[in-house]
């Protein structure tokens, strides 16, 4: 199950984007202007749609040959790519997870795929799980950044991680009955509190962009 | 890979290949005003200039090296073909680079010296003396020469110094420990070589790192040429060096290890040691972890020669400490693979004035190092390793956690001393840290090789 890693589930959507000689301007720089308005982080939609680890919406125009001998080749239409790597396992699950993205966030589904052929708009669920999985091509390989854990599991352990390691700074060289008596409480109250919501466990050091969004680390472009 | 032949020492800058080990040293900081007297100041140093010939004549008492910002190469009028070949970060310089490096807060242009922060430094001129006497007098012969062309303007200079004690140069830092072990070795490079130094092979021996990590115009660990300038020949032979000046808090040092140093059931000592890798004195924590050896740190065969495999959970060597961040080794598997084009070669003396133990000091003592790292490229070596590495924790699987000694903590910020749970050993958490050394500015530097120093005096740089 090469779309599998454990629980999570790599997504790759490729939608045809609309070919409109009338449009203006035309749909692909209608989905880049909308894409470009979306925040990132805790405020992003996809924070909203469950079961999203991370996910990214990419125009892409076209392919160019690169190799020998030279030959001029180019995609049918360009395309609208949307990968997302999402808590499930096999295709029901998976059905599942985009009844969950039209239900959460249809409003941007719709301002986006709208300019893609066949969409048949999120308000009716079983039409536009049918087409999402009708764009669906292989994953085959995909990053691996969570460690077959669901969303859920990973906000609560980094919630875990970060309340044991305060407490621990708080509390070490106290004695020991006093010391297990506090740690009781805590665990009680750490059981109690809330699940984090998703995009706000990451750094909050980090610099704000030119649109005024977050970026824990800036890169510099060919560090790879 | 094969091995290659000896490179050209005669043509590369003997500050590339070698720590010199001379116990003084002055950096002059220059802009040119003329491109024309510069380029006769330049063939007037260029004889002047050490090489990395060996010193089979015995040490010189003083050595004399350049290295050019890109505003400097601008100011000698090259063609702009040329100067837009250079790799971006060189050509922005550090400044523009400080939210990539984490260079904000504290760390962040503003609070640098007024020198970095006016972006006229246009060349940066190292001289090194065997003695104070030996480095006056090369410095006084340099200035003549400058003065003699009108070839550059002087903006200030650094002074900086190795400790000396009882007579004896040492290689110690003002917070007390050892430093200047294990700079990388690279295929080609004479130079009296030991384990732990190049790159780690999968039989557990190391082997020299590709040249072309450290010097462009050769390939690099991927095979391939390092991104540089053209015409080639202005390129080949030199390398990048990022320069900071790092102010050290003293005071704020001593303060707080002397406090965690009471919390802590291993000792002040013991804990000085977690946050570096080493004890002051030089042992390998992963080698000794209880107590300081001489006969370990003395020895070549084993004072760089570890690994972390074995120390996976930390409670010999932190996962945290500065050693195992800025040179992970075996620590993230694969053999080592990973870290192979992360390597930098560091240059770098202390500045300011020793305090010993007893002495009073203060924060706002000038005191400090010039950390110097040498590097083929400045944007998959040094920049990675001060972004991730440093500032960041992801790689060693501290999340945010930043480098104890070096990082941008602002107050906050923790790093963990992971323990077995015995008496001596218990695991640690160290909060709420300090700034201990913060940057008060620098640049990004290309040192050419002697062909494209008589290129630039000659006015010779041709692009096509």
């Amino acid at each position: 199950m090469p779309n599998n890693n454990g629980c999570v589930y790599g997504l790759t959507i490729l939608s045809p984007i609309l070919n409109d000689e009338k449009a203006t301007p035309s749909h692909d720089l209608q989905i880049r202007n909308y894409l470009a308005t979306l925040p990132t982080g805790e405020t992003s939609p996809f924070a909203h749609a469950p079961g999203t680890h991370l996910c990214r919406l990419v125009v892409m125009d076209d392919v160019i040959y690169v190799g020998m001998p030279a030959c001029e080749e180019h995609l049918k239409s360009k395309y609208l790519i949307f990968e997302s790597n999402l808590d499930a396992a096999g295709g029901a699950g998976l059905e599942s997870y985009l009844r969950g993205l039209a239900q959460a966030i249809p409003q941007h589904l719709d301002a986006v795929w709208s300019h893609c052929v066949g969409y048949p708009g999120a308000a009716n669920a079983e039409a536009f799980v049918r087409y999402m999985k009708a764009c669906q091509i292989e994953t085959t390989f995909f990053f691996a950044a969570v460690n077959d854990k669901t969303v859920t599991e990973t906000l609560r352990a980094l919630q875990t991680q970060k309340a044991v390691a305060d407490f621990i700074a708080r509390h070490q060289g106290m004695e020991h009955a006093k010391l297990k008596a506090e740690f009781l409480e805590f665990a009680t109250r750490l059981n109690a509190e809330p699940l984090p919501r998703p995009g706000t466990m990451g750094s909050r050091t980090g610099e704000s962009d030119a649109w005024g969004r977050g970026r824990g680390i800036k890169t510099g472009g060919h560090n790879e | 890979m094969a091995i290659m032949s000896k490179l050209n020492e005669t043509d590369i800058q003997g500050f590339v290949l070698r720590g010199y080990n001379l116990t003084y040293a002055r950096y002059f900081y220059l802009h040119f005003e003329d491109a024309a007297r510069a380029r006769k100041l330049i063939a007037r140093l260029l004889p002047e200039i050490t090489t990395g010939q060996r010193w089979d004549g015995g040490k010189p008492r003083s050595t004399v090296n350049i290295a050019f910002t890109h505003r400097g190469l601008a100011a000698f009028e090259l063609p702009i073909a040329t100067l837009i070949s250079f790799p971006v970060e060189f050509q922005q310089g550090m400044k523009k680079r400080a939210a990539i490096l984490g260079d904000t807060g504290l760390n962040a242009p503003e609070h640098w010296d007024e020198l970095w922060r006016e972006g006229r430094v246009h060349a940066w001129l190292g001289i090194q003396g065997l003695t104070s006497s030996a480095l006056d007098t090369a410095s006084t012969e340099m200035l003549a020469l400058i003065e003699e062309t009108r070839g550059a303007v002087v903006l200030d200079s650094q002074d900086a110094a190795s400790q000396v004690i009882a007579g004896k140069a040492t290689t110690k830092e003002h917070f007390g420990y050892t430093d200047g072990f294990g700079n990388p070795d690279y295929l080609g490079v004479e130079r009296s070589t030991q384990p732990g130094q190049g790159k780690l092979m999968p039989d557990g021996s190391w082997a020299p790192l590709a040249t072309g990590e450290l010097l462009l115009g050769y390939a690099d660990e991927a095979g391939e040429l390092p991104v540089a300038p053209i015409p080639h020949i202005l390129a080949s032979n030199g390398t990048f060096m990022a320069y900071r000046k790092l102010h050290q808090n003293l005071a704020s040092f001593r303060a707080y290890l002397e406090e965690h140093g009471r919390q802590y059931g291993g000792g002040k000592e013991k804990l000085a040691a977690k946050f570096i890798g080493r004890w002051r004195d030089g042992t390998p924590l992963e080698l000794s972890p209880d107590a300081e050896n001489q006969a370990i740190v003395q020895d070549p065969q084993r004072s760089t020669n570890f690994t972390y495999g074995a120390d996976g959970d930390g409670t010999r060597c932190p996962v945290g400490a500065h050693i195992r961040r800025v040179h992970p080794r075996d620590a993230f598997g694969f053999n080592g693979k990973l870290i192979d084009r992360r390597r930098v070669t560091r240059r770098g003396l202390p500045y300011g004035k020793f305090a010993d133990e007893n002495e009073p000091v203060s924060d706002s003592d000038d005191r400090g190092i010039i950390f110097m790292a040498l590097n083929a490229n400045l944007s998959r070596q040094f920049e990675f390793v001060q972004q991730q590495w440093i500032e960041y924790g992801n790689d060693a699987r501290l999340g945010n956690d930043k480098d104890m000694l070096l990082g941008n903590h602002g107050g906050h910020g923790k790093f963990v001393v992971q323990g077995d749970g015995s008496q001596t050993n218990p695991p640690y958490v160290c909060t709420a840290l300090p700034n201990f050394v913060e940057l008060r500015g620098g640049d990004y530097f290309f040192i050419p090789s002697i062909t494209a120093l008589g290129m630039l005096a000659m006015g010779l740089v041709d692009p096509r």
